[in-house]
C-alpha cells in the first residue's frame, strides 16, 4: 500500500547538522568564519595573501580545490596556517569535510577562519559550512553581468568584492549595471572594489572584517 | 552541475529515511525549490535517476514545485513579489527575502 509522508525538510538537512555543529563550536570560541566564493582565477588566494599583509589579523585558511596544493603553498610561505582539501572533481566543499579539516588548525588563537571554496559560482553557495557569512568575489574581467546570472550567491552573501580593479580602464565593464544588479539582489550588502596587487581598497575590507570579529567576540562572552 | 550535488543530497537523505522506516520503495518525491536557486527540473530529474540507479530509490519520480520570489519590508511589514530594491509602500531598503530561497523535500509517496 502506498502512502504520502510529509517531510518538509531541507534537501541539505544532513549537511546542515555538521554546519550547525561548526557554528556552535565557533560561537563558543568567538571565532569568525568566512566562506569565500568566486570563479576559478577571480583572485581568491590573492585576496587572502593581501589580507594577511594589510590587516595584521591572525587567520587560518581551509583551501578547497579539485587538485594540487598550489594555493596552500602560496599561503604557507606567508606563515598562514592552512589545510588543503582536494575534492577530486567535487565542485564545492561540504561541512563534514570542513569540520575534519578544522581539527588540525590552531582555532583558539585565531581571529578568523577563512574557507576558500572551490572556484565556482553555483554549488559552493548552496552548501552551508557553518560560516558566519559568505563573501562573493567577482573579478572585473569576468563581466558585470554575473550577479544576475548567479543570483543565489550574490543574494546570500553578506559582502560583494570586485577584484582586479586595475584592469577596469581596459575592460567594457558596466559599473552602473553591476552595482544596480547587486543592489537589486541584495540591497544591504556593501560592494567593495579591490586591487590585490597594490592593496588599493583593502582598508574597507579589513575594517569590515575587524567589525565582524568584534561582534563575534562580544557574543562569545 | 549543481543539480548533481542536489540530487546526491536528496538521495542520501531519502536512503537514510528509507532504512529507518523500512519503506519497500519510494514512488514519488515532491520538492519545493525557490526561484533564486536556478534549478532546472529536467536536469535535476536526470541527475536523480542517475545517482539512484541500483539503489533502493531506483524508479522514484521527482516532482518540483517552483516557489516564486517574495519580499517583506522589515520596517512597515508590506509584502511584495516583483523584484524591487525599495519597499513599494514606504521606500525602505530593509527588505527580507521570504520566499525564493527554498530547497526542501516537501513529501514522499512510499510503498510500505
Amino acid at each position: 500500500m502506498s502512502k504520502i509522508v510529509t517531510l518538509q525538510q531541507s534537501i541539505m538537512a544532513e549537511d546542515e547538522k555538521f554546519a550547525a555543529s561548526i557554528r556552535e563550536a565557533n560561537r563558543k570560541r568567538g571565532l569568525l568564519m568566512v566562506n569565500i566564493i568566486g570563479s576559478p582565477g577571480c583572485g581568491k588566494t590573492t585576496l587572502l595573501e593581501r589580507t594577511a599583509k594589510e590587516s595584521g589579523l591572525s587567520f587560518a585558511v581551509i583551501e578547497g580545490d579539485l587538485a594540487t596544493n598550489r594555493d596552500a603553498e602560496r599561503l604557507d610561505v606567508l606563515g598562514i596556517p592552512v589545510v588543503q582539501v582536494n575534492t577530486h572533481g567535487g565542485c564545492h566543499l561540504e561541512a563534514n569535510v570542513v569540520e575534519k579539516a578544522m581539527e588540525t588548525l590552531p582555532l583558539d588563537s585565531l581571529d578568523i577562519l577563512f574557507v576558500e571554496n572551490v572556484g565556482n559560482l553555483v554549488c559552493p553557495a548552496e552548501f552551508d559550512l557553518g560560516e558566519d557569512f559568505k563573501a562573493a568575489v567577482l573579478s572585473a574581467p569576468e563581466g558585470a553581468d554575473k550577479p544576475l546570472k548567479y543570483p543565489y550567491l550574490f543574494s546570500s552573501s553578506k559582502i560583494v568584492l570586485l577584484t582586479k580593479t586595475d584592469l577596469l580602464p581596459y575592460l567594457p565593464f558596466d559599473m552602473k549595471m553591476f552595482t544596480d544588479d547587486v543592489k537589486s539582489l541584495n540591497p544591504e550588502a556593501p560592494v567593495l572594489y579591490l586591487n590585490g596587487l597594490t592593496g588599493e581598497g583593502f582598508g574597507g575590507w579589513t575594517d569590515f572584517l575587524k567589525d565582524r570579529i568584534k561582534e563575534k567576540k562580544a557574543d562569545a562572552r | 552541475m549543481h543539480e548533481v550535488s542536489l540530487a546526491e543530497s536528496i538521495a542520501a537523505a531519502l536512503l537514510q529515511m528509507q532504512e529507518e522506516h523500512r519503506w519497500k520503495s519510494v514512488v514519488e518525491v515532491r520538492l519545493r525549490i525557490g526561484a533564486l536557486r536556478q534549478v532546472f527540473p529536467d536536469i535535476l530529474s536526470f541527475a536523480f535517476n542517475t545517482v539512484t540507479r541500483s539503489t533502493a530509490l531506483e524508479g522514484a519520480r521527482l516532482v518540483v514545485e517552483d516557489v516564486p520570489l517574495s519580499f517583506r519590508c522589515r520596517d512597515c511589514g508590506t509584502s511584495w513579489q516583483e523584484e524591487t530594491v525599495l519597499c513599494p509602500s514606504c521606500g525602505s531598503i530593509h527588505r527580507e527575502t521570504v520566499a525564493g530561497m527554498e530547497l526542501d523535500i516537501e513529501s514522499v509517496e512510499v510503498e510500505e
